[in-house]
């Protein structure tokens, strides 16, 4: 699992968490390491946002290890912390500058390099006009590019982000990638939770995939997708696809087709068993099975138990 | 975009960045807190309103004072022709003829005459005036002006009656017009009257005003980070603690702000414009400092301010909105006003049944603690009670506040069950 000598940055060790006779999470274990960007992945209610409140001390975990830079995390820790939980909000009857020194300060900086880092970042998401300005009269989209500012505000190390793209519109979408690739390339330490799966292969090195409180995939992505499949193959083709003891239909649609090979099967005698069937295949390429095509899997499970 | 200090991501730049968080957050909760407060167009507002309310009474009070001393002056010394008889020969026909008066001949002509308009006045002085009202007809000149008819009917017989007795001294206190000095002693020494209630009895009038100023601001003040969705930020770089202490801190830096505004006028006015404003003449030099009450004082109002403040952060953190924080808000205030119910009996009778409930019960204790205080009817070993109470209570309130402001406030749209955040950290502490 790709496991370094360095001690991780965040560790977390046979967590659970009970509300009231409820248990939502159970014997959770995981590791983020420095500088690695890491996705923390399930669906709605699976326990990703209460894994995080525990890991930064707003929830009391019922048992486990919850540790940032080898201790609980504290409030005065969060001056290396960017955060940006999921439900979002800041003072919105504040002026912009306002609301950002504040934070700046309580992430440890002068009020003079709170303000300068403001300013600058202002400048930078085209709010510099807005400084002076309520936070209430900025449109949806302007708020939502403060709301980032505090997060990244003091350069952290450290960067939590739940569910980012959330209600983001596409230009602060691509806004806070560019923020992610700078920070990682910068050397901070990456934790997104999110369900665009695309994001995750682009930017995540390791990910762990939660279902009811339980870790169901853990490890890097290629690491995953090789315990869920491994290769796949997509093709194009004219003609129909055949059954056959090779491969199995993962998903076919206008051409196009992801095709999963049974144990002992090869490229070659895939490909061959198509062109031999008269499936008029235009192009055959292998490839990994997509963390989509993975997270369907794991929760389709449960969607079949339900149907059953 | 400017870099400050960049922590690189590793276990031990992550624990230099954690030293290097100073110990400041509570000063800058304090300074955000207060000067948003204050900036806000409606606080100040609100402030100055009062103010200026009280500049635009005192310059109508001076105005009609000046003009009504004036009045009285003038309706004193009015001049003007009249008539009169004298029954009981107190009036002096010199004095009477220099105030503009003729006797009269006839009392009913006298008052024909003065209902038909050909005498302006006539007064009847009656044998017996200890006994009987002195009479006075007059033409209606308005209802200010008509006074001026029995002033001068007064003057001339006080004028008279001095004339006739032949010393000031002995008119003066046959009308009255002296000055008494009492002094009472308690326990071999001066006790201090109403000049030693005043002193202690100024800190219920603090308790009130703070509350009054502070308490919807306290309540919302917690509210904000909840409506506003802004708690999971602030939890993360802020101890919930150090959040409150800085709010209370602020606000009450807020009310001093606003008392000091409020009291601005009053005072310019009473060192400037006393005698033309009708204030009361205070003497400052009669009020009595005596430091058992006054200290007791203000651990009370201390103590009280701590109780009201726990409670409203913790009604905050309970409810969704201030809208439904609202109504517990009324009752709680109305339990600041429920202990003037049994007024009488907290002067008259402190060991009634009620008074001791109400001086026990923390939200009636602090006014009526204080009222007791300042009246002398609490007694060491009560107030050392009391205060201890207070003290305590207000604590285990405010870390009650702070518990429910942590878990109550991540609880979005939503009344928190205050059980449930003790079973989940009964839970945690397994």
């Amino acid at each position: 699992m790709g496991e370094t000598a360095q001690e991780p940055l965040v560790h977390i060790q046979d967590f659970r968490m009970d509300f009231g006779d409820t248990t939502v999470i159970r014997d959770l274990s995981f590791d983020v390491h420095a500088g690695e960007t890491f996705g923390f992945l399930g669906s709605n209610g699976s326990g990703k946002t209460t894994t995080l409140r525990a890991l930064l001390g707003i929830y009391r975990p019922t048992a486990g290890t919850l540790h940032i830079g080898g201790k609980v995390f504290e409030p005065r820790d969060g001056a290396s912390l960017g955060y940006l939980p999921e439900e979002r909000g800041l003072y919105k009857k504040e002026h912009v500058l306002d609301v950002m020194v504040y934070f700046g300060r309580l992430k440890g900086l002068s009020k003079a390099t709170a303000r300068s880092w403001s300013e600058d970042y202002l400048e930078r998401v085209g709010l510099a006009g807005k400084a002076k300005t309520r936070l209430d009269k900025l449109s949806s989209g302007q708020q939502q590019k403060v709301q980032l500012g505090v997060t990244i505000m003091n350069n952290p190390g450290l960067l939590i982000l739940d569910e980012p793209t959330k209600g983001f519109d596409p230009v602060n979408r691509r806004l806070l990638m560019d923020i992610i690739e700078e920070h990682k390339r910068a050397g901070a330490t990456v934790i997104m939770v999110t369900h665009q799966m695309e994001e995750v292969e682009r930017l995540c090195d390791r990910v762990i995939l939660l279902k009811d409180g339980v870790s169901r995939a853990y490890g890097t992505v290629e690491e995953v997708q090789e315990e869920f499949g491994g290769t796949v193959y997509r093709v194009t083709h004219d003609g129909p696809l055949p059954a056959s003891a090779l491969f199995d239909v993962v998903s076919q649609e206008n051409g196009r087709a992801e095709l999963s090979p049974r144990p002992g099967a090869t490229e070659e005698s895939v490909l061959l068993a198509l062109v031999d069937a008269g499936a008029g295949i235009r192009s055959f390429t292998p490839a990994r099975i997509s963390l989509d095509e993975i997270f369907i899997q794991v929760y389709g499970e449960q969607h079949e138990l339900a149907e059953g | 975009m400017k870099s400050s200090s960049r922590f690189t991501a590793n276990s031990m730049n992550w624990r230099k960045a954690e030293m290097a968080m100073g110990q400041h957050n509570l000063g800058t909760v304090i300074s955000f807190e207060f000067f948003r407060t204050i900036k806000k167009r409606g606080f100040v507002i609100a402030t100055l309103a009062l103010p200026v309310i009280l500049v635009l009474i005192f310059a109508l009070v001076y105005a009609s004072n000046a003009s009504t001393k004036d009045t009285a002056a003038a309706q004193k010394s009015a001049r003007f022709a009249f008539t009169y008889t004298d029954a009981s020969g107190i009036i002096v026909p010199a004095a009477a003829k220099l105030a503009g008066g003729t006797v009269a001949g006839d009392p009913a002509a006298a008052i024909a005459a003065v209902k038909d308009g050909t005498s302006e006045a006539y007064f009847a002085y009656p044998a017996d005036p200890a006994k009987e009202s002195v009479k006075v007809y007059g033409a209606d000149k308005g209802m200010f002006e008509n006074d001026k008819y029995q002033a001068v009917a007064k003057e001339l017989l006080a004028v008279s009656a001095q004339n006739q007795v032949g010393s000031p001294e002995l008119t003066a206190a046959l009308t009255g017009a002296v000055k008494f000095d009492s002094q009472t002693f308690k326990d071999g020494s001066v006790a201090p009257g109403v000049g030693g209630i005043i002193p202690p009895l100024l800190f219920l009038v603090v308790f009130y005003i703070s509350m009054i100023l502070l308490s919807n601001q306290m309540l919302n003040s917690t509210l904000e980070e909840k409506e506003n969705r802004v708690t999971e930020m602030i939890l993360t770089t802020l101890n919930p603690t150090t959040l409150i202490t800085g709010k209370i801190i602020s606000l009450f830096a807020v009310g001093l702000v606003q008392i000091l505004v409020f009291l601005a006028p009053v005072g310019l006015a009473y060192l400037f414009f006393r005698d033309r404003l009708a204030l009361p003449e205070v003497d400052l030099s009669s009020l009595v400092f005596e430091p058992g009450p006054m200290i007791t004082g203000a651990l009370l109002t201390l103590g009280g301010f701590t109780v009201f403040t726990g409670v409203l952060v913790a009604i905050g953190a309970i409810m969704p909105t201030a809208k439904e924080a609202g109504t517990v808000f009324g009752p709680l205030v109305a339990m600041m006003f429920i202990p003037f119910y049994t007024f009488s009996l907290i002067i008259s009778n402190p060991g009634a049944l009620i008074v001791q409930i109400f001086t026990y019960f923390p939200l009636t204790a602090p006014v009526t603690a204080l009222l007791r205080n300042g009246f002398g009817t609490l007694n060491p070993v009560e107030a050392t009670i009391v205060v201890v109470e207070l003290f305590v209570v207000g604590t285990l309130i405010l870390r009650l506040a702070v518990h429910l402001f942590r878990y109550g406030s991540i609880e979005y749209g939503r009344k928190l069950s205050i059980a449930g955040t003790f079973r989940r950290n009964e839970l945690a502490a397994k």
